[in-house]
């Protein structure tokens, strides 16, 4: 067979951009053949409208405190179809905290995740392509973040900084990126020594085009499987902060809603329609990126067949 | 004969479906002698070889026929008396003894192991047996406190042949001994094997897909193509004289001489 | 003799990473609202104590001189004084600690036993039924706020039946004749439980999962189906061989389980008002203690950077791949 090299010097290189989102949407899509990373987007998309129309679905404002019509206080009401979820001690409807409390969780765990997978990534890239004093110094970092307990440094950045949610992005773009970091490192090690890319290096192509190329594929994955664990961690955390009594309280969000019931006694009350369904939203979108996640692993480390 | 195998069928459940890696296999192993079991990749010889020990993965069949050993038809008994077999009456020699020992433990506690365990020896009795069974194998006894990873492939080999003479048994199945190993550590292991069987009087099953150890080695030979065994005879005959296409395209592609067995010739 | 250089290059890994925490918390503590002086002085000591802090703590000297201060300090043990609680930081939190630890040791061991036992049991019955609704039930414990889960334990077990206390770690008044009987007594036990079951329930699904993929891995293992070959019992197999080797990552991760858990106790001592660092660290960033936030910090820390170097030792000595150095022909 005659080779068409005419032709070949003819075709032009798809650009640097067309390359990344190609990988990005490749990483996306076989995603959703999983069953489990299918069920658990869905969840996330029920979630996302939620958080959207919140203030459609809602039936009360989620602070505004409320009262009977004979004029007392609408306090410590049981589940009723004026109110699904019962009433706080404060006579705030608890239904409409749950559902205005998915945006603030929502809010806070893609963009916490994304910069934890974003500098990540970033991290292990370039240490692991580059390596030398680039990477010993990117691992060093890493050892220090390793070294720094998570909950307990966003507890002493809430000392110091305004009650925000902010505070939770901030604390693990600084210090969670670590596992990424390593992570991705090793593997881009490992991506590194294979034929191909020597030979794509050999062959003159420009770095960018490398890691865009060659490498990106390979890893990308495995951010996106880091990610979207990343979500369910930072929700956990930003109700960890806000039960603690560090989170900002104009903020309507799960956390503070636990903590509203755990300081107003609701635990010896037996109020459970008040403790229990915030937990349980925050359980449900968590195992939602578990389910995600697995999506992820499956391309990554498919189980082997029984052959 | 040690060993009669009739119409054996073994059938594999896959995602293509079934799969007939064993469709009616016949093969004699006659007592005290190497009966080598040539064909390519995928024509089910290790299949078959796994069969006689009775020890398949979990998505094997055995669909049908016989399997008759020293008197003994395996198919119809139950697999309590199988594993009564095992080891003491036919042993395995695996294919690439990389994995085939736990990398936790010493290597001469695993002889032990399988002494003590096995067969009925006292702790005292197995250290001295696993330094005489290294010996045998032309391997430094010292080396018995080693871990796995501290050898060298060739000496996990040996190794992996001391073990399986470990309770004297009756046959030997070495799932292509030497296919990992450099062509001079190949020759070496295939000698150690020669000389034992000679010492022992061992029955040897070789499975292997290269004929070039056959007629190193073996006594007998048996062709497997597609699950069943196309052609058998004496080793010296099959090679000069084959009669089956494929075994004579098997042989056109090897480098042997016309030489009968035991010629050096590799 | 490589094992010698490996232990020397991660100690000096771990005390670098401590050098470069506490640095990190001296500057950050520098941050604290009001001038830098607040960090340890209070506008309520007297003009005697403050000039005593200046003494102590050499504030009224440049940067580098009062960083030198701090680490020579460090090393001293001296955290300084509480702003609080009458007393030295590390008096208070030598008081503190041996709560969090029996806390922390005694839920990691129960959730890791439970969770390698399942785990294993699981890996053994794959594909059956058993696996269908116990893994997803794992999950959902990890997935639940930790907080929340011993919430509900303590409504249920302490509210609603009576059954244990509902906080703190003894009961008021009680009395003890020394502090070891104290740790020891059905009263210190019962106060324990929930907390301890709650940290349990969270933490056992690690062990479980990491259990349970290495043990399927291991089955696949050519040594295994050796084993099988071999004749050996399907006990020997399960537990001398694959148990055996699906265990050494799980021994690692119960060491890093330590140092994580020392910090993210936090909100368990909080539910249940258990006397431990963690609560002592809120406590102290509520009341801007910023000496004892300071110190109780640093503990955290100085325990998580130890038991990082622990579990790299234990993964090295476990696996005699990796002790025993390379191959010899």
């Amino acid at each position: 067979m005659a080779t068409r090299s005419t032709d070949i010097a003819r075709v032009k290189p798809p650009s640097r951009w067309r390359l990344f989102l190609g990988s990005l949407s490749g990483a996306g899509a076989v995603v959703l053949r999983d069953p489990y990373a299918l069920i658990g987007t869905s969840v996330y998309l029920v979630f996302v409208l939620i958080a959207i129309f919140a203030d459609r679905l809602a039936p009360y404002d989620p602070l505004e405190i409320l009262f009977t019509p004979d004029g007392n206080l609408a306090a410590d009401l049981t589940p009723s179809a004026a109110h699904p979820l019962g009433t706080t001690n404060l006579g705030r409807d608890i239904y409409s905290q749950l559902l205005y409390g998915t945006r603030s969780a929502l809010l806070v765990g893609v963009t916490a995740a994304f910069f934890v997978v974003a500098i990540g990534t970033v991290v292990g890239l370039v240490a692991g392509y580059f390596g030398g004093w680039v990477d010993t110094v990117l691992m060093r970092l890493a050892d220090i973040a390793f070294g720094i307990p998570f909950l307990p440094f966003v507890i002493v950045l809430a000392a110091f900084l305004e009650p925000s949610v902010w505070n939770v992005v901030l604390a693990m773009a600084l210090i969670l990126w670590r596992d990424t970091g390593r992570v991705i490192r090793s593997q881009v090690l490992t991506v590194r020594e294979r034929s191909f890319i020597e030979a794509a290096r050999v062959s003159g192509s420009s770095t960018p085009r490398i890691i865009f190329l060659h490498i990106a594929p390979n890893i990308l994955p495995l951010s996106f499987l880091y990610g979207s664990i990343a979500v369910g961690w930072a929700i956990l955390t930003e109700a960890s902060i806000s039960f603690l009594g560090f989170g900002d309280a104009n903020v309507i969000s799960w956390g503070y809603m636990l903590q509203d019931a755990f300081v107003s006694q609701a635990l010896s009350r037996g109020a459970y329609y008040w403790f229990v369904p915030p937990g349980l939203a925050i359980v449900l979108v968590v195992v939602a990126g578990f389910f995600i996640s697995r999506g992820y692993e499956e391309l990554l480390f498919p189980r082997l067949t029984e052959e | 004969m040690i060993l009669a195998i009739e119409d054996l069928q073994v059938h594999y459940r896959s995602q293509r479906g079934v799969v007939h890696a064993v469709d009616g296999a016949d093969l004699v192993v006659p007592t005290g002698k190497i009966l080598g079991l040539v064909g390519e990749s995928g024509c089910g010889k290790t299949t078959l070889a796994r069969a006689v020990m009775g020890v398949l993965p979990k998505n094997a069949r055995l669909a049908g026929g016989e399997i008759h050993f020293d008197g003994r038809e395996l198919l119809s008994q139950g697999d309590s008396a199988w594993r009564k077999l095992r080891w003491r009456e036919v042993a395995f020699i695996p294919q690439s003894a990389m994995n085939s020992l736990d990398p936790v433990y010493r290597v001469g506690d695993q002889l032990i192991e399988v002494l003590i365990r096995r067969g009925a020896y006292s702790r005292q009795q197995a250290a001295k047996r696993s330094l005489e069974l290294f010996r045998l194998v032309g391997m430094d006894p010292a080396r018995l406190r080693d871990y796995p990873h501290q050898f060298s492939g060739g000496m996990r080999q040996r190794t992996a042949i001391a073990l399986a003479l470990a309770l004297e048994p009756k046959l030997i199945i070495a799932d292509e001994p030497v296919t990992a190993l450099d062509v001079i550590v190949q020759r070496q292991i295939l000698d150690t094997l020669k000389d034992l069987q000679r010492q022992l009087g061992l029955s040897v099953l070789l499975v292997t897909h290269d004929i070039s150890v056959v007629a190193y080695v073996c006594d007998q030979v048996a062709v497997m193509y597609a699950g069943r065994v196309v052609e058998s005879g004496k080793a010296s005959v099959v090679l000069t004289r084959p009669y089956h296409p494929y075994t004579m395209g098997l042989t056109m592609l090897s480098p042997i001489s016309n030489a009968p067995k035991g010629s050096s010739r590799l | 003799m490589a094992g010698l250089t490996r232990i020397t290059s991660r100690l000096a890994q771990m005390l670098f990473v401590l050098w470069a925490v506490a640095t990190i918390l001296f500057f950050i503590f520098r941050l604290a609202p009001g001038t830098p002086l607040a960090a340890y002085i209070e506008p309520t000591f007297t003009e005697e104590q403050q000039q005593a802090l200046l003494q102590r703590f050499g504030l009224d000297k440049p940067l580098y001189v009062q960083y030198g201060i701090y680490l020579r300090n460090l090393v001293r043990g001296d955290l300084g004084d509480s702003f609080t609680l009458n007393d030295s930081v590390a008096s208070v939190i030598g008081d503190v600690f041996p709560y969090t630890i029996a806390l922390t040791l005694i839920s990691l061991l129960v959730a890791y036993l439970i969770g390698v036992l399942m785990g294993a049991v699981l890996a053994w019955k794959r594909g059956t039924w058993l696996e269908g609704w116990s893994i997803p039930l794992v999950l959902t414990t990890r997935a639940a706020p930790e907080f929340w889960l011993g919430m509900l334990l303590m409504a249920l077990l302490s509210f609603n039946l009576g059954w244990f206390p509902a906080g703190g770690a003894v009961s008021a008044g009680a009395e003890f004749s020394s502090e070891w009987a104290r740790f020891f007594s059905l009263d210190f036990l019962k106060h324990l439980f929930l907390p301890a079951l709650t940290l349990a329930i969270y933490l056992h699904g690690l062990p479980l999962l990491l259990m349970r993929s290495n043990m399927l891995e291991v089955m696949q293992e050519d040594f295994v189906t050796m084993a099988r070959m071999k004749g050996l019992s399907s006990w020997t197999i399960m537990v001398r061989h694959a148990a055996r080797n699906a265990l050494l990552p799980v021994a690692t991760a119960f060491a890093l389980g330590i140092g994580y858990s020392i910090g993210g106790n936090v909100v368990i001592e909080t539910v249940f008002s258990w006397p431990g660092l963690g609560r002592m660290l809120v406590r102290a960033v509520a009341a801007n203690d910023y000496p004892l936030a300071q110190g109780a910090f640093l503990v955290i820390a100085a325990v998580m950077i130890l038991m990082n170097f622990v579990a790299d030792l234990l993964y090295s000595s476990l696996d005699p791949r990796v002790s025993s150095g390379h191959a010899k022909h």
